[in-house]
């Protein structure tokens, strides 16, 4: 076994086996045990991620596993991000009216962590949708934790609407399997999808099968229509790990694919079809950007915006579309996971923001005023957040692509969006405040988060401005 | 695979989009899977094949047993109605089965028929889901849709892959399971299992 495989064995072994023994911590300690345990086992993605990062043009690819520019990315991403929400986690279980079951939370917690770790790592199209799958089940449990009405709701159409659409991402598997030589697991490894010889007109019915049943997963639309609710009525740390990790995670596999089929169905067509499904969702996204909706649904169409930016990069296909991907993602997640912690204390501070969209933050509270802002603010691509310098170079990487009219188009709808979320920014934070709010606890975690955020989106700006033309986004061609 | 067979497996499908007991419908689902093994055991060449025979086997029997206790411990004091009456679920499930025939060309299984059947099976799950009120019916809707699957698999021109087989048939427990849970939650918080009562949520 080489060191990668060791290291990537450890970040997906380490999650996993909190969740096995969790159930053994003594009820008192599981909370600290459980936030306490995280930052080492969150250390071997970490390391990894760093490692393939810095040599990015040494990918290593097996039939079981693959260690590339794209996954090292992935990998950090949901390092990071598992590591916030097991942190974040401490806040919204002490608001839990519920006892005794802390256990079953961080059990599923980590388990869904352990699953989301592994899936930029597989190296065969058959193992990512059994990830996948797995993560559908995991995560299901967490969207309908906290037992509520709206909670069954969301997290049975979750479950469902995913599970069909992945079954229609598996027939488009199936269907590669039957045209690729030698057939079985091996003709679906990543390598081995491009020796695809059963003809383009097949090939390309497997891969619309194969990315229409992932886009139900992705939150693309038109089939996005369980994301809103399932991020708005899962645990605030659950959400963040949909949004900021298990979208894009997924995403990638759609990624991975489309480099892998590109050579069999052609480029273009494989590439228009990431493009279409980019500005669908954006022009679906748009106008709920302009409406005054309850805090975590407008970040839940916020998502649907950016995976559509992102398919739109990755259509593009060009060095600088590419890097605006690479960005687009880190800071995505970074804002998105901020904008849901926030979440916590603000149904604290007004319970109605469960339901309700609420204005005025800033005035009562100006810790959380101040996280949501920020929030809101990287995420509608207000300069010098990185998700303006990231859309700058996707669309730039689309007029390169010679895709003009996709890329005016995505000019417009991204301007559109940040009009939307402009005002809503200024409503959230800056509105009129209702005087009848409590005091907004557990704000020292949040302003701690928030900190950290607004580093890493800082030094994500110079990422940015650094990452084009380097061997990083060669890597990731 | 013989047309007989096929059209066996297109018809206990049809009939799952149609009866109005789940008692029935899980036996349908069952014994549609039951027909799969059948399939399998009888194309098996070698011991890979037979073991991912016992996958589909294992999984058939372990979801019938699941869901015949899910049906146990819910009892419905009156039954789900569907809002589409029978014939048209029916009509319906077939329309989208001709159309999605029709629309895909010929995806390289071992048989025509079997083509069919695949693509045939996807469609009457899917409309399970879209027609049927009833949770468990809709969690059927996706076994019929797994088993097309499986079918698709079994009729590979390689064979099915005993990992993969495996593969899918825990995922496939996994999340029944999972939905068995949701169906028990919202069986006791709404006291049916009636996705009628799930569409609070919108915007």
């Amino acid at each position: 076994m080489t060191s990668r495989e060791l290291f990537a064995l450890a970040a997906v072994g380490l999650p996993a086996l909190v969740a096995a023994t969790i159930a053994l911590v003594p009820r008192r300690f599981v909370v600290a045990v459980a936030v306490a345990v995280a930052v080492p086992v969150s250390v071997p993605s970490i390391a990894l991620s760093a490692w393939i990062l810095h040599a990015p043009a040494k990918p290593s690819m097996s039939r079981w596993l693959v260690v590339d520019a794209p996954g090292g990315l992935l990998l950090a991403v949901i390092a990071v991000v598992g590591l916030a929400s097991a942190f974040a986690s401490r806040a919204y279980l002490a608001g839990v009216p519920a006892p005794r079951r802390e256990k079953t939370y961080f059990a599923t917690l980590y388990a869904f962590w352990a699953i989301l770790l592994a899936v930029p790592l597989v190296g065969n199209l058959a193992g990512a949708w059994l990830l996948v799958e797995a993560t559908t089940a995991a995560s299901a449990l967490l969207v309908g934790f906290s037992g509520r009405p709206r909670a069954l709701e969301a997290g049975w159409k979750y479950l469902i609407l995913t599970s069909l659409g992945l079954g229609v991402a598996l027939l488009g598997i199936v269907l590669l399997a039957a045209g690729t030589p030698g057939g079985g697991l091996g003709a679906l490894s990543w390598h081995a999808l491009g020796s695809y010889s059963a003809g383009a007109d097949r090939a390309l019915v497997a891969y619309l099968l194969l990315l229409a049943g992932l886009a139900a997963k992705i939150g693309w639309a038109p089939v996005h229509n369980w994301l809103p609710d399932a991020h708005s009525e899962a645990p605030p740390p659950v959400s963040a790990l949909l949004s900021a990790a298990l979208l894009p995670a997924v995403l990638l596999i759609a990624w991975r694919s489309e480099h892998a089929l590109a050579p069999v169905v052609g480029a273009r067509t494989a590439q228009t079809v990431l493009i279409s499904f980019g500005l669908v969702s954006l022009a679906v996204a748009v106008p709920f950007l302009w409406r005054a909706l309850p805090w975590k649904r407008l970040l839940a169409y916020s998502s649907l915006e950016h995976m559509g930016v992102i398919a739109l990069g990755i259509g593009f296909a060009t060095p600088l579309a590419l890097a605006g991907v690479a960005v687009h993602i880190a800071a995505h997640a970074v804002a998105k996971a901020l904008g849901f912690y926030a979440a916590t204390p603000l149904i604290g501070h007004e319970p109605r923001a469960a339901e309700h969209a609420v204005t005025g933050v800033a005035r009562t509270a100006p810790v959380l005023g101040a996280a949501m802002g920020i929030s809101l603010g990287a995420l509608s691509g207000l300069p010098p957040s990185p998700l303006f310098v990231s859309e700058v170079l996707i669309v730039a990487g689309g007029f390169e692509a010679g895709r003009a009219w996709a890329a005016a188009a995505a000019v417009l709808l991204l301007a559109l969006g940040f009009l939307g979320l402009a005002h809503n920014l200024l409503e959230t934070t800056a509105g009129a405040a209702r005087d009848d709010r409590a005091d907004a606890g557990g704000l020292r975690g949040l302003a701690v988060l928030t900190a950290v955020s607004v580093l890493l989106l800082l030094g994500l700006v110079l990422a940015a401005v650094w990452l084009p033309g380097t061997d990083l986004v060669a890597g990731l061609l | 695979m013989s047309g007989a067979l096929a059209w066996t497996l297109v018809g206990l499908g049809l009939a799952v989009i149609v009866v109005r007991r789940r008692s029935i419908a899980v036996a349908l689902v069952t014994g549609q899977a039951l027909v799969l093994v059948g399939v399998a055991l009888n194309d098996a060449t070698t011991r890979n094949d037979v073991l991912a025979a016992g996958a589909l086997a294992l999984r058939a029997v372990t979801l019938a047993a699941l869901f015949f206790v899910l049906v146990a411990r819910t009892r419905e004091l009156r039954p789900v109605r569907a809002r589409v009456s029978p014939l048209m679920r029916a009509g319906a499930a077939v329309a989208l089965a001709l159309a999605l025939t029709w629309l895909v060309p010929k995806i390289g299984l071992s048989s025509r028929d079997a083509e069919r059947s695949v693509l045939t099976l996807v469609a009457f799950g899917v409309a399970s889901v879209a027609l049927r009120r009833a949770t468990i019916f809709q969690v059927l809707g996706i076994v019929l849709v797994e088993n097309a699957l499986a079918l698709a698999a079994l009729e590979l021109p390689g064979g099915a892959s005993l990992a993969i087989e495996l593969g899918v048939a825990l995922d496939l427990m996994l999340v029944a399971l999972v939905a068995a849970a949701f169906h028990e939650r919202i069986f006791a918080e709404f006291g049916a299992g009636d996705t009628a009562a799930l569409r609070t949520l919108r915007d």
